[in-house]
């Protein structure tokens, strides 16, 4: 099950990336949209966990970038926002919204329903 | 029935509200990082129990991490202080400088995620005059919301506060699309309202791409 976390805070996508390799997945990061695209250009990808707001190409732009590349890859949005006008518009756009700080037994449980297969760890 | 909103509250409240979520935003980044970190920590502990090998390295750079992060989201909190205290008093003995710094940390969010750059080039020595802080800031948040739509190909702004004969300035340079007709469009009821509050002026400066914001020695003193 192969990840790509996006998040310009850069100790924040690496930690979690590192969590979510401990639990078996197969997780890469990068903190940028331009990063980003350089990642899905070599390797594919089952999922993305896209950071809504990030300098110059937010989560929901890059999202569009992405699905160009990897038609039905699945998304998750993750936010420290929080607007009511984002959580609707990302929640109609991805497979779930998540604010931050996240639970991570909630986040697997939302990657691993998003990918329809029972709990990993 | 009904009360209408006076424009220059309006504005104060849309300021104060976007600085508020731009801050929750800022800390809840923070308090995300401080969360991986230590479950992280967990998980390696828990891997350690079981006999597993442990990183001390990597350990050691968590740790740094989590205690970058608590001063990160102390000084976002102590900057909301400053920002909730500049209403305190209306005729306050205020530095520029240190205004703008405190706008420059509360806006960084939003110029970085509009992809513009915002600097200062602080006055030595400070240039301090007596206003109503809050309005100022206010101003400020203003004239950098409309000063990044017109900051041109350079996406860069610089703020700049100088001592006049008749108090201050603060120059807003880099706005390379400025037009007289779009510096017409920003000057909105609030605008307005809260410039004849402040006893100051807006100059735009289409060939330089700049804006100054005269600002009196003294609020308390009639206007010269």
């Amino acid at each position: 099950m192969r990840l790509l976390l996006v998040d310009d805070e850069k100790e924040f996508v690496e930690t979690l990336a590192e969590r979510l390799s401990l639990r078996g997945f197969d997780a890469d990061w990068a903190t940028s949209a331009k990063n980003a695209e350089k990642f899905i250009d070599s390797r594919h990808y089952d999922l993305v966990l896209l950071d809504v707001k990030m300098p110059k190409v937010g989560g929901r732009e890059l999202k569009k970038i992405i699905e160009k590349k990897l038609p039905g890859i699945k998304t998750i949005y993750l936010t420290g926002h929080g607007s009511e006008e984002d959580y609707h518009a990302g929640s109609a756009e991805a497979e779930y919204y998540l604010m931050k700080p996240i639970n991570i037994n909630e986040l697997i449980a939302k990657i691993n329903d998003a990918l329809g297969k029972e709990a990993q760890s | 029935m009904t009360h209408p909103l006076d424009p220059i509250g309006e504005a104060g409240l849309r300021f104060y509200s976007k600085v508020s979520a731009s801050i929750s935003h800022e800390i809840r980044n923070s308090l995300a990082v401080i969360n991986e970190s230590a479950g992280y920590l967990e998980d390696v502990t828990r891997m350690a129990k079981k006999g597993g090998n442990v990183d001390m390295n990597r350990l050691e750079t968590l740790a740094g991490s989590m205690l970058k992060q608590v001063q990160r989201a102390n000084t976002i909190v102590k900057n909301m202080n400053r920002l909730a205290h500049s209403l305190d008093d209306p005729a306050a003995r205020t530095d520029l400088n240190t205004l703008l710094e405190l706008m420059l940390h509360l806006s960084e969010r939003t110029t970085v995620t509009r992809g513009v750059k915002v600097s200062a080039a602080f006055s030595e020595p400070p240039v301090i005059i007596t206003t109503h802080p809050f309005f100022v800031e206010n101003l400020i948040w203003l004239i950098l919301d409309f000063a990044m739509d017109i900051s041109g190909d350079e996406k860069t702004i610089e703020l700049q506060p100088v001592k006049t004969a008749s108090g201050a300035k603060i120059n807003f340079a880099g706005l390379d699309q400025l037009t007289q007709n779009a510096f017409e469009n920003f000057q909105t009821e609030p605008v307005t309202l809260m410039l004849c509050a402040l006893k100051s002026t807006l100059q735009p400066d289409e060939k330089k791409g700049m804006i100054t914001l005269n600002l009196p020695e003294n609020i308390s003193q009639p206007a010269q």
